[in-house]
């Protein structure tokens, strides 16, 4: 404190300039952030933009070839701009309702899109869907992109499939078979443990504990069905009803098979351990194999999640990627032309040569990457008597952590389950009422 | 270079001037409009929102003090509150004492001292998001923590730490303070180079005790040091928000949330922005309240 009485004039001549300099600097950094969202959220020069959250490095390339051949085309340009998905998923209400918005998001159809076409945010693009490629896409597809009031929202590109995979060479080696039902499930689970492996991989540690949801999401269209499911969370029904504990009941049965650090790895490192033999199958997306190692993709297969009440009709988790348009897009004409163009076999089948080729596209004509893990997949989709997303696009990306806490506590504290879904129903009733 | 030749001419021409020259007073004013524009006005915007129910998108709804009486009946408020006591109290508390220690331990110039000093001082240099994604990796089931220990035989040690609900705050304390330590050394190091030899000297004279010495002279000398390290740690434990969400994200199961890290996950991925905001308004009024109470009580010893 003294020091500032005995310091020379210089110095405090310096300490002003310095000042100055730095108030001068935060100035002029505050109009390169207003400049630069300025010009990256409106599209300068009757350019389209479209802000991806495609940011893993083979999907991103992969967008990038995607819009160099729309642009090579003629007519209409489009410009891209990847952002960090998890900032795109901060971002985007701000996006939406930004008075200069981008033209063109990605995203997911069904609830979440819904949310925010109830909201008056979303482009209708109806009219594309009566003609060209998009006619001829599934009902289920054109339920899917369609708002509460009856207008088609979305356009779809690519869709994926969750499954149990394991390693081939692994069920082989143990004298394993893929299980049907729930029993030969279990039975499945006891004959790993015998041989000493830890029968099922989690991964919902490290960030990723949305993975967990995928168990709920299944045992949940197994028991109580896909309509109660999207019901569910939609918050028609409550979280601590009889029919949500019967499905941790039955999730409590193969608890025990689960390994200990499921809620410590990440999906990633979970994958890695099913990859290395610690662990004997994990039910997961096939987003997984972008980071599996290449020559060990053709030893990994999947089977179906086991069928528990067979009068239930089956449903498998099938999440859609795609596109919406913003409401307030001043290019409107524009933007209809390049979602056109991006539901059309030719703009998906560059999009999965450019990426890791797991998922599948939307429009019926386009060719998949033909794997016979891929046909497989597109099988089990196709046979499938109702398609939900998965959790956060069946109701919102806000009751998400509502279910990472319940379920990581279930896996730790499976007794205190009705205090547990007494609390969930509690922190979901606050994103419902919001 | 301009700007400080004109402010030096104003100097002299105006020496017994009592108007403040027009350099320095958009010196200040510059700065203040800058510092109101970018600080002040979200932060009222902030104590608005507080008041509001708004989920980002549509327009906010004036609620009153909702949000505040929603607080009473919260119990993970409950529980952020109190492992944000708790965060206070053990990375406070035990920054302080390592940091003065190693002060103490360093303050002589010895050879090879400046060696120690670099390297306790280097953790603050590192970004606490990259320093948490090692201490991540050390963390992990059978990362360099878990198989140390079983090479020590004592595996039955071994533990998810970020996992388990009863060790992942401590978890997420240990690299936070490995940090801490480094900064408030160096604060107090500058304290105790600003001590004058011949105090000790003097009490070496009367035969006082080493402890004595230390709790005698330095101690006391350090005083207006300890002000700002109060500031700078109470400022540091509110606004603790990477280190914790980049390790546990609050989790498992809120077991280590803190009240920085609820603010971000209500506002931001529950998109309850006006819950947020009280949230916000509440952590601020707690830094503040600490600080000034410290300030006032600091200022009138002083007088």
């Amino acid at each position: 404190m003294t020091s500032v009485n005995t310091s020379s004039p210089t110095s405090r001549r310096h300490f002003l300039a310095g000042a100055g300099a730095v108030g001068a600097a935060a100035l002029m950094s505050g109009c390169v952030t207003s400049g630069s969202t300025g010009s990256s959220s409106q599209s300068s020069g009757g350019a389209v933009s479209l802000q991806s959250n495609l940011s893993s490095p083979q999907a991103k390339s992969a967008m990038q070839d995607l819009i160099a051949a729309y642009n090579k085309r003629g007519g209409t340009k489009a410009s891209l701009n990847t952002v960090a998905s998890e900032t795109f998923r901060t971002q985007l209400p701000t996006y939406l309702t930004s008075a200069t918005p981008p033209d063109l998001m990605t995203w997911y159809p069904g609830s979440v899109a819904d949310g925010y076409a109830r909201k008056d945010l979303l482009l209708d693009v109806s009219d594309i869907w009566q003609t060209g490629e998009l006619a001829g896409y599934s009902d289920a597809l054109k339920k899917l992109c369609t708002d509460t009031a009856g207008a088609k929202v979305f356009v779809p590109a690519s869709y994926y499939w969750w499954g149990v995979f394991y390693k081939k060479s692994n069920f082989a080696k143990w004298g394993v078979q893929e299980p049907k039902t729930w029993d030969e499930f279990i039975a499945l689970c006891k004959a790993l443990k015998a041989k000493g492996v830890t029968p099922i991989g989690l991964g919902a540690g490290g960030g990723t504990a949305w993975v967990a949801s995928a168990w709920f999401d299944y045992l949940n269209i197994r028991i109580n069905g896909a309509a109660y499911h999207r019901e569910l969370l939609a918050g028609k029904h409550s979280f601590d009803d009889p029919q949500v504990h019967k499905v941790f009941d039955k999730w409590a049965e193969v608890l025990p098979y689960f390994d200990p650090n499921g809620t410590a790895l990440a999906f990633q490192d979970a994958t890695t351990a099913m990859l290395n033999n610690r662990t004997g199958m994990m039910l997961i997306g096939t987003f997984f194999a972008d980071a599996a190692p290449k020559d060990q993709l053709d030893d990994i297969d999947f089977f179906q999640f086991p069928i528990i009440d067979p009068s239930v009709p089956v449903a498998e988790e099938g999440p859609t990627d795609g596109y919406f348009a913003s409401a307030r897009t001043r290019h409107k004409a524009q933007v209809k032309d390049l979602m056109s163009y991006l539901a059309t076999a030719e703009a998906q089948e560059i999009y999965l040569k450019g990426s890791s080729g797991t998922s599948l596209p939307t429009n019926p004509k386009a060719k998949d990457s033909g794997t016979p893990l891929v046909k497989k997949g597109r099988a089990l989709i196709e046979s499938a008597a109702d398609v939900t997303q998965f959790f956060n696009r069946d109701s919102s990306d806000a009751l998400q952590p509502t279910a990472d806490t319940a379920l990581t506590k279930f896996l730790a504290r499976p007794k205190e389950i009705t205090s547990i879904l007494t609390a969930w129903q509690r922190d979901a009733q606050k994103i419902w009422s919001q | 270079m301009a700007v400080l030749t004109a402010n030096s001419r104003a100097r002299r021409g105006r020496r017994r001037a009592t108007r403040v020259p027009p350099v320095v007073l958009a010196f200040v004013l510059v700065p203040l409009l800058a510092e109101g524009f970018w600080v002040f006005w979200p932060a009222l915007q902030g104590f608005y929102l507080s008041l509001t129910k708004w989920d980002g998108v549509s327009p906010p709804q004036f609620v009153g003090l909702a949000n505040y009486r929603e607080m009473l009946h919260d119990s993970v408020f409950h529980t952020a509150a109190l492992d944000t006591v708790l965060w206070l109290a053990l990375f406070g508390g035990l920054s302080v004492v390592l940091g003065l220690g190693a002060a103490l331990l360093l303050q002589q110039e010895r050879r090879g001292v400046g060696f120690y000093r670099a390297a306790l001082f280097l953790p603050v240099v590192f970004s606490l998001t990259a320093t948490a994604l090692v201490w991540q990796a050390m963390y992990q089931p059978d990362g360099l923590i878990d198989r140390t220990l079983s090479g020590l035989g004592l595996g039955h040690l071994a533990h998810p730490w970020l996992a388990d609900q009863n060790t992942a705050l401590y978890a997420v304390i240990v690299p936070a303070l490995w940090r801490q330590i480094g900064y408030v050394m160096v604060l107090y190091l500058a304290g105790l180079k600003g001590i004058d030899p011949a105090l000790y000297e003097a009490a070496k004279v009367d035969g006082a005790t080493r402890w004595q010495q230390f709790r005698h002279i330095t101690v006391p000398q350090l005083s207006s040091v300890n002000a700002v390290v109060l500031s700078v740690i109470v400022i540091d434990s509110l606004r603790s928000f990477d280190v914790v969400w980049a390790l546990t994200r609050g989790g498992p199961y809120h077991s280590s949330e803190l009240l920085s890290t609820y603010m971000y996950s209500t506002a931001f991925q529950s998109l309850r922005l006006g819950y947020g905001s009280a949230l916000a308004v509440v952590i601020f009024l707690l830094a503040f309240g600490v600080i000034a109470t410290y300030l006032v009580r600091a200022f009138r010893e002083a007088d």
